[in-house]
């Protein structure tokens, strides 16, 4: 009889399969899974969606994004929204645009200096402090002020790292200057930024120091030439973020001297003084970053200014395994978890979890070219000949081998077979509601016999008849960006036995890093998706300028010869929309545009992003703004058992 | 036996040196650029292109000959600098240090009842030879030797988690998260359950526990059905030998007989797999921390290798050697406890 029991327990457990119930479990806690990871925890050095849900919700700017508006703003640290009704915008004789932040009084950062009894200052958590302690704040030591801005920004602009710091360069001087490297040197009259000497530094940090001003308790930027997008920028949850300048200085970072920038423009990721700590005055804090758990836990910041979140944690951990995501949903044990677009339906009909589908966003999925790309020890590229055991450094300079990637994708299966028929193929830089955009212009559809055709003409017959062998980079745990490459492979191999691509996943952070971790692009082909910051496709963050102009961010990543290509082509054309008052004109050029990326087959477009939240039904309050890439804003999050 | 572990202890240098030797032969089969990521502080050092590379080769003295290299990175080693790891972000010896107690707890708790398991398994089923208990331990042996990792593991995870909620995967519950993290719990040893006893704190203790259950199991049962194999085939081969005929020509009880003298000959064999088995864990069970959420030397491993994390993949081959080697002078030191013509020879 005994021998039976284990067997029949057996049984019975997976009959009983499903029964359990979850209930609401960490109240107070927002548990988030993801394949991602952070970067780094400076503002001024990230650039990337999954360290915006930090930067978001841990700093503060300016201004903020109107909930899930992209083009109305609120109050911020700003106590108003500069316009030319209330004068805080305004136009100088030379053509220049002058926008007055006045700075709201009583905003405290995370931690703050507090005078002990023997004068010494030491940074304790705001919220932990006495009235006593509270009183003996020392005056910049915490308390945010238009210093602190002045200085948060010029130290953005001076990292000069990312791109998203370059475009405040950009828009404050016209486009004139794409980084502080270009403007560095044009001052200093040099041909390297090595060159600079100390007082060429401090001529472009005095520069600077003239268009990022102080004027009492309100910051002044001045403009040379008016930007559209100006306000869209300051809400952006990177460079624009402000820290508080004596803990920054005390963290060993810039001291916001004139000559002292150089040693931390561009400096080494583990070397940025601000790469692990944080202090900004956002509505959380970063309790903990364990790096090697890729695990963030954020706390609520009681000191917030507009009052306490309701949330009292909030946790982003990395779960590369979908099954264990989705166990851990089931059970209450996360509150919402990032989830393969093809498992969708699968987990919208399962009891206690939510599903909202649909939402809005301006972000396009694409396979990305670049040449040259580094030829020393790149593993990408293999022996770096065409010889079939590699790709030379500039193989994609080729717009035969271009168009034959483009022909050799099947578009319309991963549409039907992986987005289950949710969204569109990308036609372009330009999204669906973004001008220049037309559902007639041309795209690529799967042709192997047009793609072969291509081929057989690239590199003078050379590539058709030794092959290629390379490796395209994706980030780990997209099963969308896999199934692109692995159908690309498939149907290269198809055209061409010897034509043989690789594909590596790399975690996020190490992606970053080999894609626009500064120098030249170590990848021949990556699978990204990017989107603009505003709805206007032109400026620096546009759609059009993002993807085709030499100085865009996507250039920028792409090579040398990516911009080249910009420059000649597309660059003119840019210029002419972005300053021309006709919108239908504008339109029309933008639409051109997007035809040439296709005619020049720049890029691989594949779909749109289909926006989506998959959560537990006890999560309410998120307000998703496609600007930020529906990054979650957690201040009006709540966690609440359903009635 | 004071001669024979001195004997074992001075080995270790010699060992752990050729094994240094291997791994910087293995480091020097890669291009200066791929071995300059062990030296340098990241890789944003790279920014510079080609012509920053060539500064960081001259630099680091990349280009010079082996032995002066092997004598600098042998020096950098016993600093404690392993380099920077991409995957981790952060140095690899911080991570190694970091994730090490994860794995560590893992391996104790899989590990005493595996053996334990297995030693009994082994002898009941070479005592009960062609009778249906051993028929029936040799169907479980097979079937753990046979079930991939994964599906095990999937399949527990579904069931005993999915189904019922009672054991989660990871290493804590949130709320045990935030108690460990604060200042009222201090860390002691890394290690959940022991930090646990040590701060006595139950409720820590029993949730660390619940969140070890399946990963333990799933890895005991893989390991115990090899070692048990192992102490099967042993014991039958030491119940055929003289000095058991002996046992029982004097008259000895059969209980006697089999637990003194047969078993204890036999676990040899069993006490060399076991070693090699705690070291292979040790070195990191991906396919477990994978599934079960588990942020263990096994994942940063897999991770590193993936990424093409060199400095990392080189640390954590030094940290398995070094693994290696203190195991193998463990079993070598329990060697003479269960048989003393170890020692004598």
């Amino acid at each position: 009889m005994k021998s039976w029991i284990g067997p029949s327990l057996g049984i019975a457990l997976l009959a009983l399969s499903g029964a359990a119930q979850a209930e609401l479990k960490n109240p107070g806690t927002l548990v988030y899974l993801w394949t991602d990871d952070i970067r780094t925890l400076d503002p001024a050095y990230m650039a990337d969606t999954a360290n915006t849900y930090v930067s978001i919700n841990t700093y503060m700017r300016l201004l903020n994004y109107k909930g899930s508006e992209i083009s109305e703003f609120v109050p911020a640290l700003s106590t108003e929204v500069p316009s030319l009704e209330n004068g805080l915008i305004k136009s100088g004789a030379d053509g220049s645009v002058t926008y007055i932040f006045p700075i709201r009084k009583g905003v405290y950062t995370h931690k703050v200096g507090v005078k002990g009894a023997d004068g010494a200052i030491a940074w304790k958590l705001y919220d932990d402090l006495t009235d006593a302690e509270k009183a003996a704040i020392a005056p910049g030591y915490g308390e945010l002020t238009a210093e602190d801005v002045q200085y948060s920004l010029m130290r953005a602009v001076l990292q000069g790292d990312s791109f998203m710091a370059n475009a405040v360069t950009e828009m404050i001087t016209a486009g004139k200057y794409p980084d502080i490297e270009a403007w560095a040197k044009d001052l200093a009259g040099v041909k390297t930024f090595d060159e600079v000497n100390e007082a060429g530094l401090a001529k472009v940090h005095d520069a600077l120091a003239q268009k990022i001003k102080v004027d009492g308790d309100k910051l002044v930027l001045v403009l040379d030439a008016p930007f559209p997008a100006t306000l869209g920028i300051m809400a952006l949850p990177f460079a624009t973020s402000v820290i508080d300048r004596e803990w920054a200085r005390d963290q060993g970072d810039w001291d916001g001297g004139a000559a002292t920038w150089k040693p931390f423009h561009k400096p080494e990721m583990g070397a940025d003084k601000l790469f692990q700590v944080e202090n900004g005055s956002g509505p959380f804090m970063v309790e903990d970053w364990d790096r090697s758990q890729k695990k963030v836990t954020m706390k609520r910041f009681n000191g917030y200014w507009q009052g306490p979140a309701q949330l009292e944690r909030v946790v982003l951990r990395s779960v590369p395994e979908w099954t264990t995501r989705l166990l851990q949903l089931e059970a209450g044990d996360a509150d919402v978890v990032q989830t393969p677009v093809e498992f969708l339906e699968e987990v919208g009909s399962k009891p206690g979890i939510k599903v909202v589908e649909g939402l809005p966003k301006v972000f396009g999925r694409s396979l990305f070219y670049m040449w040259p790309v580094s030829a020393v020890d790149n593993p990408a590229i293999g022996s770096g000949k065409l010889d079939g055991k590699g790709i030379p450094p500039d193989f994609f300079s080729d717009i035969d081998v271009r168009q034959g990637f483009n022909y050799a994708q099947d578009y319309q299966l991963l549409l039907d077979d992986v987005h289950l028929g949710k969204t569109v193929q990308l036609r372009g830089p330009t999204v669906r509601g973004i001008m220049g955009y037309r559902p007639d212009s041309p795209v690529y559809t799967y042709d192997p016999e047009k793609a072969a055709e291509h081929f057989k003409k690239a590199w003078g017959g050379q590539l058709w008849e030794n092959g290629f062998e390379m490796t395209a980079y994706m980030t780990q745990g997209r099963t969308e960006a896999h199934a692109a490459l692995s159908v690309l492979q498939q149907n290269l191999a198809r055209i061409n036995p010897k034509f043989k691509l690789k594909i590596q996943e790399l975690q996020s952070a190490t992606f970053a890093d080999k894609i626009y971790g500064g120098g030249d692009p170590s990848a021949p082909m990556a699978y990204m998706g990017w989107g603009p910051d505003y709805s206007d496709p032109g400026g620096p963050l546009g759609a059009a300028t993002y993807y085709l102009a030499s100085t865009g961010l996507v250039a920028g990543m792409s090579g040398k010869g990516y911009q080249e290509l910009m420059r000649d082509k597309f660059d003119p054309l840019l210029k002419q929309a972005w300053t021309m008052v006709d919108q239908a004109e504008r339109e029309k050029i933008y639409a051109k545009l997007q035809e040439m990326s296709y005619d020049y087959a720049t890029t691989q477009f594949l779909w749109e992003d289909y926006g989506f939240i998959v959560t537990r039904d006890w999560i309410d309050g998120y307000v998703h703004n496609m600007i930020v890439y529906g990054a979650w804003d957690f201040y009006p999050i709540t966690k609440k058992e359903k009635q | 036996m004071l001669a024979y572990t001195l004997r074992r202890l001075s080995f270790i240098p010699i060992v752990f040196f050729a094994l240094t030797l291997m791994i910087f032969a293995m480091q020097m089969m890669l291009t200066p650029t791929q071995r300059m990521l062990t030296y340098v502080p990241g890789p944003d050092a790279l920014k510079g292109g080609a012509a920053q590379v060539a500064a960081l080769i001259e630099k680091y003295g990349l280009n010079d000959p082996a032995h002066v290299q092997y004598g600098r990175w042998i020096g950098n080693i016993l600093q404690g600098n392993l380099g920077w790891s991409e995957t981790a972000r952060m140095p690899v010896a911080e991570a190694l240090v970091s994730l090490f107690p994860a794995t560590l707890e893992l391996v104790i708790f899989a590990f005493v009842p595996g053996i334990l398991g297995a030693i009994w398994l082994g002898s009941r089923a070479g005592v009960h030879l062609n009778k249906p208990i051993d028929h029936g331990i040799r169907l479980f042996t097979v079937l753990g030797w046979s079930f991939p990792v994964f599906v095990f593991g999937l399949l527990v995870l579904m069931v005993f988690y999915g189904s019922f909620g009672w054991f989660p995967p990871g290493r804590l519950s949130q709320w045990a998260l935030v108690e460990v993290g604060g200042d009222g719990f201090r860390r002691w040893t890394g290690l959940n359950t022991a930090d646990a006893v040590l701060n006595g704190n139950l409720p820590i203790f029993l949730d660390a526990l619940r969140h070890l259950v399946l990963p333990v199991v799933t890895l005991s049962y893989v390991n115990l059905a090899s070692m048990t194999r192992v102490m099967r085939t042993s014991m039958l081969e030491s119940l055929r030998q003289d000095y058991v005929r002996t046992a029982r020509a004097k008259g000895l009880s059969e209980r006697v007989v089999q637990s003194r003298h047969a078993q204890r000959n036999a676990l040899l064999p069993v006490v060399t797999v076991a070693g090699m088995e705690v070291a292979a864990m040790l070195g990191g069970v991906v396919i477990t921390e994978t599934i079960f959420d588990y942020h263990g030397i096994g994942q940063f491993a897999a991770n590193a290798a993936a990424n093409l994390d060199f400095p990392a993949v080189l640390g954590f081959a030094l940290y398995f050697a070094l693994v290696l080697v203190i195991l193998n002078l463990i079993v070598d030191l329990l060697y003479p406890l269960l048989d003393p013509r170890v020692r004598l020879a």
